[in-house]
């Protein structure tokens, strides 16, 4: 074999091995796209598990909030029978807008604000709020990357070959970036 | 507006473009008449988006890591010439000296070889006893449900599993991260950081520890002192033994070749180490920005880092259960004064307000 057969050998050898990295790139960012989605979900459920537990011990005090009280319940339970995620996203985003009013209002309760119960209660819903907030954005940060791969020269050819298709981002509701009006008169 | 002009805001003091009209930080209108200033170095900071900190940071830590293993490799090599023109045939090692001596090659790669074993060494059994020698006891959910909470959040945030929890009892402000591997992680904080920051500024801070085990700057700073100490130790050894045998091979009769090359040899053992130290500090103090950049990264909120940095400048109260050993480990360097910008070479941490700069240029995205 020639200098020009080793040439060759070693080009040929190079591209095999970087297939294997892309398609090996791939198949880990993929598998971290899904992991992350369910980072989400298990925060969702953790939500859903603790806003009957703080509406059952707000309700004696804000007998007044019924309405919005409801509307948290309510919401709950539609996000909870959501199936595709698709609708779960939409029935979090008027979840997180009911839960978001409760909060604004609990503040106007400095008896409840002073129950250690629902001092623990809130810390935990907050946490998970922000929970819920940080895997997103984990999930955000690894579509971006996989979409990255799968968009950009040469692993496009690697995904095109193997079907890895760009993930979808979990995007925030209208009602949920809207900025609250106040009418401070 | 001058290319190079930075206007910084009056209420965040975040520096943003001469002709920008309102902060990108904060978002506070700018006074356009105003005079706009220099930028650091001359230079525009717009750019410095987080990703792009983290980038740059990478890329100096790989220059200097390079440098380091370069000295370490220079010192073997030296040495390995050195031990040929004494012991192997003279004349032939030191005809050689300006192409390449076998023994040299040897003696460098044998001084790598030794780094990377006793690295594998140090990463299998070094994290266990820093907890111990801090003093920090590890506490459960239900004792800080804060803590654990902002914990937990900076975890997903990074896409890591949720390190262990332990306080230190003290009123110091300082936090620290350990652990050769983000699987087996854990954080630290004191008492007096739980007292008096804020849950944002918490947050900022976890972030810090979380982006040290997500960037792996443990084994990092493990990987580089154990290189420095192997350069120590080696030139140490020269120096020892220039000064034992030197009465005896006084006497012989050698060519001046050689006698140049044992100065080269004590003069590079008295500077190695130094230099070896200097270039581990500067390792501390990139990895240092970068776990701040990343921290806003996770949390996407600059402000609270920043004045969590601000109350941890105030209250310059030493910790004590800190040493030499785990001093890198800390979020604000535990025993040096805050602003000193004199020894800034020699420092483990760059100066807070620095670091306060640095963040105000970071863009949110």
């Amino acid at each position: 074999m020639g200098v020009f057969g080793w040439i060759v050998l070693a080009l040929v050898v190079f591209v095999v091995i970087s297939m294997i990295a892309m398609y090996n790139r791939l198949v880990s960012l993929r598998n971290q796209v899904q992991n992350a989605w369910r980072q989400i979900d298990v925060q969702l459920k953790r939500r859903h598990d603790l806003i009957p537990n703080l509406v059952e011990v707000v309700k004696d005090y804000m007998s007044y909030e019924q309405e919005t009280l409801q509307k948290v319940i309510q919401a709950r339970n539609s996000a909870v029978q959501a199936s595709t995620p698709q609708d779960a996203i939409a029935a979090e985003g008027i979840l997180s807008g009911a839960m978001g009013k409760l909060f604004a209002l609990m503040e106007n309760y400095p008896d409840l604000k002073a129950n250690q119960n629902v001092a623990r209660l809130m810390e935990e819903l907050s946490a998970t709020e922000n929970k819920i907030a940080f895997s997103r954005q984990f999930y955000n940060d690894s579509v971006m990357a996989i979409n990255n791969a799968v968009q950009s020269f040469p692993s496009n050819l690697m995904a095109n070959m193997f079907n890895f298709q760009p993930a979808t981002y979990f995007e925030v509701a209208e009602a949920d970036t809207a900025v609250p009006s106040v009418n401070l008169r | 507006m001058a290319l190079g002009e930075q206007r910084s805001c009056p209420a965040c003091g975040a520096a943003n473009r001469g002709d920008a009209s309102s902060c990108r930080l904060c978002a506070a209108a700018f006074d356009t008449s105003a005079p706009t200033t220099a930028g650091e170095h001359g230079k525009v900071l717009y750019r410095t988006d987080f990703l792009a900190a983290a980038r740059a940071n990478q890329a100096s830590t790989r220059r200097l890591v390079a440098l380091l293993v370069l000295i370490g490799t220079a010192l073997g090599y030296l040495c390995g010439w050195a031990f040929q023109a004494t012991y192997g045939a003279a004349a032939n090692a030191t005809q050689s000296v300006w192409f390449v001596s076998s023994w040299g090659l040897w003696g460098g790669s044998a001084l790598l070889a030794v780094s990377v074993l006793w690295t594998v060494i140090a990463f299998s059994n070094g994290d266990r006893i820093v907890m111990r020698m801090t003093g920090a006891h590890e506490v459960s959910a239900d004792e800080e449900p804060q803590l654990h909470n902002v914990v937990e959040e900076m975890a997903l945030a990074a896409g890591l599993p949720k390190p262990r929890v332990f306080v230190i009892e003290t009123p110091a402000l300082n936090a620290f991260a350990t652990g050769m591997r983000p699987q087996r992680a854990a954080i630290g904080v004191t008492r007096g950081l739980i007292e008096q920051l804020n849950r944002d500024e918490l947050q900022g801070v976890i972030g810090h520890e979380m982006s040290h085990i997500a960037n792996w700057d443990i084994r990092y700073a493990t990987a580089v002192s154990v290189m420095v100490g192997l350069i120590a130790l080696v030139s140490d050894g020269v120096l020892r033994s220039m000064y034992l045998g030197g009465g005896r091979r006084r006497g012989n009769n050698r060519d001046g070749g050689a006698a140049i090359l044992m100065v080269l040899v004590v003069v590079f053992a008295i500077i190695a180490p130094l230099a070896a130290w200097l270039v581990q500090m500067a390792v501390s103090r990139q990895r240092e920005f970068m776990a701040d950049a990343t921290s806003v990264k996770l949390t996407r909120n600059p402000l609270g880092l920043i004045s969590a940095l601000q109350k941890l400048a105030q209250t310059a109260e030493p910790f004590k259960g800190a040493n030499r050993a785990t001093q890198h480990l800390f979020i604000v360097n535990p025993f040096r004064n805050f602003s000193e910008h004199a020894s800034a070479l020699m420092a483990t941490h760059p100066p807070l307000d620095r670091r306060i700069q640095r963040l105000r240029n970071l863009g949110t995205l």
